[in-house]
């Protein structure tokens, strides 16, 4: 009896286990979806700036951030410093501190192993589904939150390997308006989080800023305008509360 | 590309701290509200700040005006599916479909 109930239990557990990696690939597949033409955009950049094939797939398979390795691509072609390069990955990447902020308490006495794993596959993508399984279920399941972040590697991979193979056969592939996936994914992704007067104001200023300092041509547009929009969003927090 | 090696390690050790750190135990500080309030509000800046130029600037490479740019048109569609619609795939699907279309028509 005593050797039965441990196997039935492991048996429920590896079904309760199927299904949380089930539903956890299928929650954050539709997001993997949409992010295949940015991935192959990646993977073409890549290689019209003059990346090995290799090297480019090293780069989502290492680095895994596609918003970092897009700017990183465009500043490689206007042949950027090292230095421009690592301080915009870490302008874009700041956005994860939050995420690792937010996941702290629940994963602080895991694994060195589970934590590093988790840090790895910390995409905004993960981020939001794993918080929709936290609100759901009032628990956070580090299977959950690395099934989603596993499916979404595959995809990011896979679509970055599409982008260096068409990239090598169809020339200016960059031209057919993949960016334009991108614009659609953002703009997806930040209206529903703009519940907040403050939230708003701050998306404003950066969308503001970034267009005259791109057109003025100054340098770090990007990191500028998320200062601001940054900077802002802090000085009209104290509005929020009197605007709803 | 010479020190790509450098680019590649650079990129991956940034990525990853900024995803690592508070799973960090022994970390010796602990964000205060203010600094918690002033990180909230990166994810909605720095996104902005790249789809923007995408959508408003990019008629400066495609020869087009700014009111008939692809970009504009498909990228105002976006914005106005995204305040009525929560999923990302149809946004970006229903979009990039008129996108493509008006990119061929053109």
């Amino acid at each position: 009896m005593l050797d039965v109930i441990p196997v039935s239990k492991n048996t429920t557990n590896n079904i309760n286990n199927r299904q949380l990696i089930y539903q956890a690939s299928t929650a954050i597949l539709p997001l993997a979806i949409a992010v295949i033409p940015w991935g192959i955009l990646c993977g073409s950049l890549a290689i019209k700036v003059g990346l090995s094939p290799l090297q480019a797939q090293l780069m989502s398979l290492f680095i895994f951030a596609g918003a970092a390795q897009l700017a990183s691509l465009t500043l490689l072609g206007t042949s950027g410093a090292l230095s421009s390069i690592l301080s915009s990955t870490f302008i874009i990447s700041s956005r994860h501190l939050l995420y690792s902020a937010v996941f702290r308490e629940h994963v602080r006495n895991s694994s060195m192993m589970v934590r590093c794993s988790i840090a790895f596959f910390l995409t905004d993508e993960m981020f939001a589904v794993t918080c929709a399984y936290l609100e759901r279920n009032k628990s956070f399941s580090y299977l959950y939150a690395l099934s989603a972040g596993i499916t979404f590697y595959l995809v990011w991979n896979c679509s970055t390997f599409v982008g260096i193979v068409a990239g090598q056969f169809i020339p200016n592939i960059e031209d057919l308006g993949l960016e334009f996936a991108i614009a659609a994914t953002f703009i997806a992704i930040v209206t529903p989080s703009i519940k907040r007067f403050s939230t708003l104001m701050s998306v404003l200023a950066s969308g503001i800023s970034v267009c005259i300092l791109s057109i003025t041509g100054i340098e770090h547009a990007l990191i500028i305008a998320t200062c601001i929009g940054m900077a802002t969003g802090f000085l009209t927090a104290s509005k929020d509360k009197n605007n709803g | 590309m010479d020190n790509f090696g450098l680019v590649l390690l650079g990129m991956s050790c940034i990525t990853f701290a900024c995803r690592f750190l508070f799973f960090y135990k022994k970390l010796p500080f602990e964000l205060g509200e203010k600094t918690k309030l002033a990180l909230s509000y990166t994810a909605p800046s720095v996104l902005t700040a790249m789809w923007v130029p995408i959508v408003f600037l990019s008629y400066q490479h495609i020869e087009q005006s700014f009111f008939t740019s692809p970009f504009l048109i498909a990228g105002l569609l976006s914005i106005l599916l995204s305040l009525k619609f929560k999923s990302t795939l149809l946004i970006v699907m229903v979009s990039m479909t008129l996108f493509i279309t008006l990119q061929l028509t053109y």
